[in-house]
């Protein structure tokens, strides 16, 4: 199973723009791998990640919008893309040019290979 | 940009009105109680304050402003029209007297007024766009028996008519948006989570805008605490995609927030860009005062 999440995480890396990638059990809030660039906190970005997947989860089915799928941060200095699927969740940082379309390609066919 | 009362400055003026219902901070106390939604006790304490001060032109104002939030054009104007008694060249009551005579198709009071709107305010977009618009209307008032193609300028000018009403009036702001199909709505909301402009069609997102305002907001929180900790700098927006629609959260100065609703199959670069348009929009409003 590592090995397919490092391998999704490869792909998710190569995207121009991405700073990093990380798969991240949303249960614990911790990594499971991530490929982040130097001086990012990756435990810390994973714990905020998955925090912030179970606030809007539950914002999501309490106002009746179903189920969450995902999740996009703009910021002045790039963006925070954030796709899960029931106790996983994928997140990439990347810089504000970043080739959004195709990290969410990447993002989508992450997801679709957990669903199977 | 406007700012929400503090509590302590509610409860002086609520003292202060209560002491002397004519006491100038009636004024600030109503338009505190609009923005909290409390239309009512907003129309009845400028009401009362009027009795006592008839002539202070904000309370017109404000008292025309709620009138026509409250669907109410003609007694709005009767406000505008106190307003400009007591001060002829008061750029808002111009711009709205302007506005309603356009939209009953009094063209040369309309003209009149919003040139003097216009002379007061050059680059406000609002009077402009009226301007083109009663421009459309009295070159299709004088060819009224013309090509097909005029018809269709008419219809460009009630397109403008509309997106410049809609920019006095709240609950319309983002009308000039529902014509796109993918368009649920759009609010603002302010830093107590009350609707201060806009509406979401409730059938749309099965809830309404105040409460889905409260609760987002522990999302929203955490995706700042998210955006500092990665370094991102200023957060400016959040999309959250779910099963039954996108939803698009922007943040303001002064703790201001736009909400947009989508369609779940909406394209993400077209929500992002009808954000953009929804934030305009409400910039627009909260800067002018409307």
């Amino acid at each position: 199973m590592k090995k397919l999440f490092e391998d999704m995480l490869d792909r998710l890396s190569r995207v121009p723009g991405v700073r990093g990638a990380m798969i991240v059990d949303a249960q614990a809030g911790v990594p499971i791998v991530e490929e982040m660039a130097e001086g990012v906190a990756g435990g810390a970005v994973a714990a905020m990640a998955a925090s912030l997947v179970k606030r809007s989860a539950k914002a999501a089915t309490t106002a009746k919008f179903g189920e969450l799928r995902a999740i996009q941060l703009e910021a002045a200095a790039g963006h925070l893309i954030i796709a899960s699927h029931r106790d996983v969740v994928a997140v990439a940082v990347t810089r504000v040019d970043a080739q959004l379309g195709l990290v969410r390609v990447e993002m989508r066919n992450v997801l679709e290979a957990l669903k199977r | 940009m406007r700012k929400s009362a503090a509590p302590a400055e509610l409860q002086r003026w609520s003292e202060e009105v209560a002491h002397d219902p004519g006491a100038p901070s009636f004024v600030p106390l109503a338009d505190a109680y609009r923005r909290q939604g409390n239309r009512d006790a907003a129309v009845r304490v400028c009401l009362r304050g009027l009795e006592r001060n008839p002539g202070n032109v904000e309370a017109h104002l404000l008292l025309a402003r709620l009138y026509l939030e409250n669907g109410d054009r003609e007694r709005a104007h009767d406000e505008w029209g106190f307003a400009l008694r007591l001060d002829a060249d008061n750029f808002e009551a111009h711009r709205g007297v302007g506005f309603v005579h356009l939209d009953r198709g009094d063209f040369g009071i309309a003209r009149r007024h919003l040139d003097r709107a216009a002379a007061a305010r050059p680059d406000d977009p609002a009077v402009q766009e009226a301007l083109l618009v009663l421009t459309d209307r009295l070159r299709g008032a004088t060819a009224q028996s013309q090509a097909p193609a005029e018809g269709n300028a008419r219809g460009q000018g009630q397109g403008r008519l509309a997106s410049t009403v809609a920019a006095l009036d709240p609950v319309k702001l983002f009308d000039p948006l529902r014509r796109e199909t993918p368009f649920l709505g759009a609010v603002i909301l302010d830093a107590h989570g009350l609707v201060l402009a806009g509406a979401l069609s409730r059938d749309a997102t099965g809830t309404d805008a105040e409460a889905l305002g409260a609760i987002l907001s522990g999302a929203i929180e955490e995706a700042a605490r998210t955006a500092d900790l990665l370094d991102l700098g200023a957060w400016r927006g959040i999309m959250l995609e779910t099963e039954h629609a996108q939803l698009h959260i922007t943040v303001l100065p002064d703790q201001f927030m736009v909400l947009l609703a989508a369609d779940p199959g909406a394209p993400a670069g077209w929500v992002v860009r009808a954000a953009q348009r929804a934030t305009e929009l409400s910039r627009s409003f909260l800067q002018g005062g409307a």
